[in-house]
């Protein structure tokens, strides 16, 4: 009943996003080209982070959690920023509205990032005898990560694509993709400085997620009212 | 020029590509390795044959649920283990559980710390002899019986005992082995248990030459000292046999260093030839003795004075036994006896005469030397056990480790004996000459004794499972030869009424499991929130309507038509 469980973890992990692109409207204007583009344009970003990595960090014998290592690690992490930033402007898509354009972007963007984080250890782990509820975890973990993508995909493109944003907002913008791309440093300094175990953080990254969405969709929404 | 660069660039990527697909799998290797909730080495019960009946535990792979000594009463087992430790181990539930051939997925007993050798017992005296009679018990009862599940032995760590915490609680409250938590399966992953094919069994002789007087043409008369070395127990891959008989080794081995010493220089030989020799078989009848006797020559045989065998000379406070088959009134037993005697006086030992017929027809050879009375030579057997033991008893089994065995008794009896050959080979019987004195040149050395018996402890010693090359075999040979003349090795099969099968141990993967009910759940409560997701997309960015219009679709479509 081991592939059971494996099956079970898989849709966790990859249903949500197979249901976002079929249930929003990126369906009916076939936006999978861009997302297809986005998620290679993330592979490109985890190599050259990859590299960076390999090249800029000790590697620690301890597990705790070292204010120097972390804050290049945050700074390595800025490179998922520019990514997104090629991903949003320089790649040449197909004739779709803004609002699409983000969304088929963060998605693409999730998507590869869950296969890249976690098909893997899945496949390795999932089908074993032994139980653990780490699977389960980790694919409510790929769901707020999706919900980050987004959000940080809808920063994004209030940043750079859209010309005439209110002068007030634009701080706040700011402020939000700031905490939206140094979310994953946030999360190693809670499981790794504060000691927090792994449901602890997962409850920590969804609710986050969800409050970052529910902000981005507030200002995306703000934006959209002066041009309309 | 162009080009090639971008290909230079390409490769680079290429070589990345590689290292990112090489990381990958080595933390795919690394997350394979560490699968299981606790992995132990499990040691397998002994499967054998005997004339024909089956005996000991016929299988091997296991991959059941695990069960305590708590389980429900009425609950069904056949797909089970059992775990019992030895110390909550109630011997007639296991009997009757085997007598009446109840089914059963398992066995898995769980001995305490002091049998094995790492780690010693500081625990009470009386607590250790009540644990050492439960598990000589239970070891006759599983090697008498045909069992026909895996039966193993592990030893009790910190890892299972949790888990058998854990199983203990969950069959307290009732729950089945097969619930979400508190589930664990068993997995001993090997192949399915051979015969072993012609086991040999090696007997090492050493022989130490006498003096020879110039023209003097007779055979000089020779004195055989002899142990037998192998065990039979109820785990082979544990049977060390400290005591039976490791301790007759030990003493041997010194008994042949000491007169090694002696004889190296010719102003201190004895007149007297000195034959050691180490025997296997000795739980098969002493097997491999008789196939050694008959190896000798009618010569040699007949001018073996006498033979003293040792066998379990390690665990004796004060009183050791000489076991004869010729009757005592006999002068060449009188003779042996006296000299023993007096020597063991002194020594503050006390030393009785038994006496034991043997019937030829009858092939239980009760103890070694009963082979040489068989040839008519002169034989007696040196022991701290007074009653004759059954076949496959007391031959080195799961209780018999280092703790019980103290090295002070075999020091003495290395003493006695030692003493008392010497006064007979040097013809000083009677006299108080003490020639192994304490702090001279030729005392017995206690560390040599230790460290001796040490390594037989550390040393499984099943003759079936033992090559002709095993390095301990060998090991021996060297240590007999440097302390002797000449050293023989005799390589023979052992006989037929014997079968022995292998794969003696394995190592033991403990799974935490969920149940199929549990998985069946986390379908339906994942499926629910897939739908529920869906629904709040759809709603939140289509609208309601597009929602409800997509389970209306069929009669939509029919209106259009018509």
């Amino acid at each position: 009943m081991t592939m059971f469980h494996f099956f079970n973890c898989a849709i966790l992990t990859f249903g949500p996003h197979a249901i976002y692109y079929s249930a929003t409207p990126l369906s009916e204007y076939d936006t999978l080209g861009t997302s297809v583009k986005a998620a290679l344009v993330y592979l490109g970003t985890a190599l050259v982070k990859l590299v960076c990595l390999a090249t800029f960090l000790k590697v620690s014998e301890n597990d705790g959690f070292d204010p120097y290592q972390e804050l290049l690690k945050a700074v390595i992490g800025f490179i998922d920023v520019a990514g997104l930033y090629f991903a949003l402007t320089q790649l040449t898509h197909r004739n779709i509205s803004q609002n699409h354009k983000f969304q088929a972007v963060g998605l693409g963007w999730a998507f590869a990032d869950s296969v890249l984080h976690r098909l893997a250890p899945l496949w390795v782990g999932a089908r074993g005898l032994e139980f653990t509820w780490d699977f389960i975890l980790q694919g409510l973990e790929a769901n707020a990560n999706l919900v980050l993508s987004i959000s940080l995909a809808a920063l994004g493109s209030l940043m750079w694509l859209r010309k005439n944003k209110p002068k007030t907002l634009i701080p706040i913008i700011y402020a939000c993709a700031g905490i939206v791309a140094t979310m994953p440093s946030i999360t190693s300094y809670l499981r790794r400085g504060l000691g927090w175990h792994f449901p602890k953080v997962v409850g920590f990254e969804l609710f986050t997620s969800l409050s970052m969405a529910f902000i981005s969709w507030q200002l995306f929404s703000a934006c959209q009212r002066p041009s309309s | 020029m162009v080009l090639s660069k971008n290909s230079g660039g390409h490769r680079g990527m290429q070589e990345s590509m590689y290292s990112v697909i090489a990381l990958v799998f080595i933390l795919v290797a690394c997350v394979e390795l560490c699968d299981a909730a606790a992995a132990i080495d499990v040691y397998r019960l002994i499967q054998y044959d005997m004339s024909g009946s089956a005996y000991g535990s016929r299988f091997a792979v296991l991959n059941h649920h695990a069960a305590s000594l708590h389980f429900p009463p009425g609950a069904d087992l056949s797909r089970a283990v059992l775990i019992i430790p030895l110390r909550e181990l109630n011997i007639t539930f296991v009997r009757e559980y085997i007598n009446q051939k109840k089914p059963l997925g398992g066995l898995l007993f769980l001995l305490p710390d002091i049998f094995s050798f790492e780690n010693g017992g500081n625990k009470q005296v009386h607590e250790k002899e009540k644990l050492k009679n439960l598990l000589a018990e239970l070891e006759q009862l599983l090697i008498h019986a045909n069992i026909p599940y895996p039966v193993y032995f592990a030893f009790e760590n910190d890892e299972i005992d949790t888990v058998l915490v854990d199983i203990k609680k969950n069959d307290a409250i009732g729950q089945p082995a097969t619930a979400t938590t508190g589930g664990y399966k068993l997995v001993i992953p090997t192949p399915e248990p051979k015969k072993v094919a012609s086991p040999t069994i090696t007997n090492i002789q050493g022989w130490l030459s006498g003096l020879k007087v110039d023209g003097d043409t007779n055979q000089l008369p020779t004195i055989a000292i002899v142990a037998s070395y192998d065990t039979f127990g109820a785990a082979p891959a544990l049977s060390v046999g400290s005591d039976s008989n490791g301790s007759g080794v030990v003493a041997l081995l010194e008994i042949a260093r000491l007169f090694s010493l002696l004889y190296s220089n010719p102003k201190t030989r004895g007149r007297y030839n000195l034959l050691f020799g180490l025997t296997s078989g000795g739980p098969y009848n002493y097997n491999g003795t008789q196939k050694w006797l008959r190896s000798f020559d009618q010569r040699l045989r007949e001018s073996i004075d006498y033979a003293i065998c040792l066998n379990s000379i390690g665990s004796w406070d004060n009183e050791l036994w000489i076991h004869v088959s010729k009757p005592p009134e006999n002068a060449y037993i009188k003779q042996i006896f006296e000299g023993f005697s007096n020597v063991a006086e002194e020594l503050h030992i006390k030393v009785g005469l038994k006496h034991k017929k043997i019937n030829i027809s009858n092939p239980r050879v009760t103890w070694e030397h009963e082979q040489f009375s068989r040839l008519r030579v002169t034989a007696a057997t040196l022991s701290e056990i007074s009653t004759a033991p059954e076949l496959l008893q007391g031959t080195g089994g799961l209780f018999d480790s280092r703790q019980f065995v103290n090295e002070t008794a075999i020091t003495r009896g290395v003493k006695l004996v030692a003493e008392s050959l010497a006064r007979h080979i040097y013809g000083h019987q009677g006299k108080n000459v003490q020639i192994f004195a304490d702090g001279g040149s030729l005392a017995v050395n206690p560390a040599y004794i230790q460290s001796w018996l040490d390594l037989l402890s550390q040393t499984p010693r099943v003759a079936p499972f033992l090559s002709k090359n095993d390095p301990f075999v060998m090991a021996l040979k060297k240590e007999l030869a440097d302390h002797t003349d000449e050293v023989n090795m005799q390589h023979e099969v052992l006989e037929g009424v014997f079968t022995f099968y292998d794969s003696t141990s394995a190592r033991l993967n403990i799974y935490q499991v969920a149940s199929v009910t549990f998985d069946l759940l986390l379908l339906l409560v994942l499926g629910s929130y897939l739908i529920v997701l869906f629904s709040f997309l759809v709603i939140t960015t289509r609208g309601l309507d597009d929602l409800i219009s997509l389970f209306r679709r069929p009669p939509s479509r029919k209106v259009k038509t018509a």
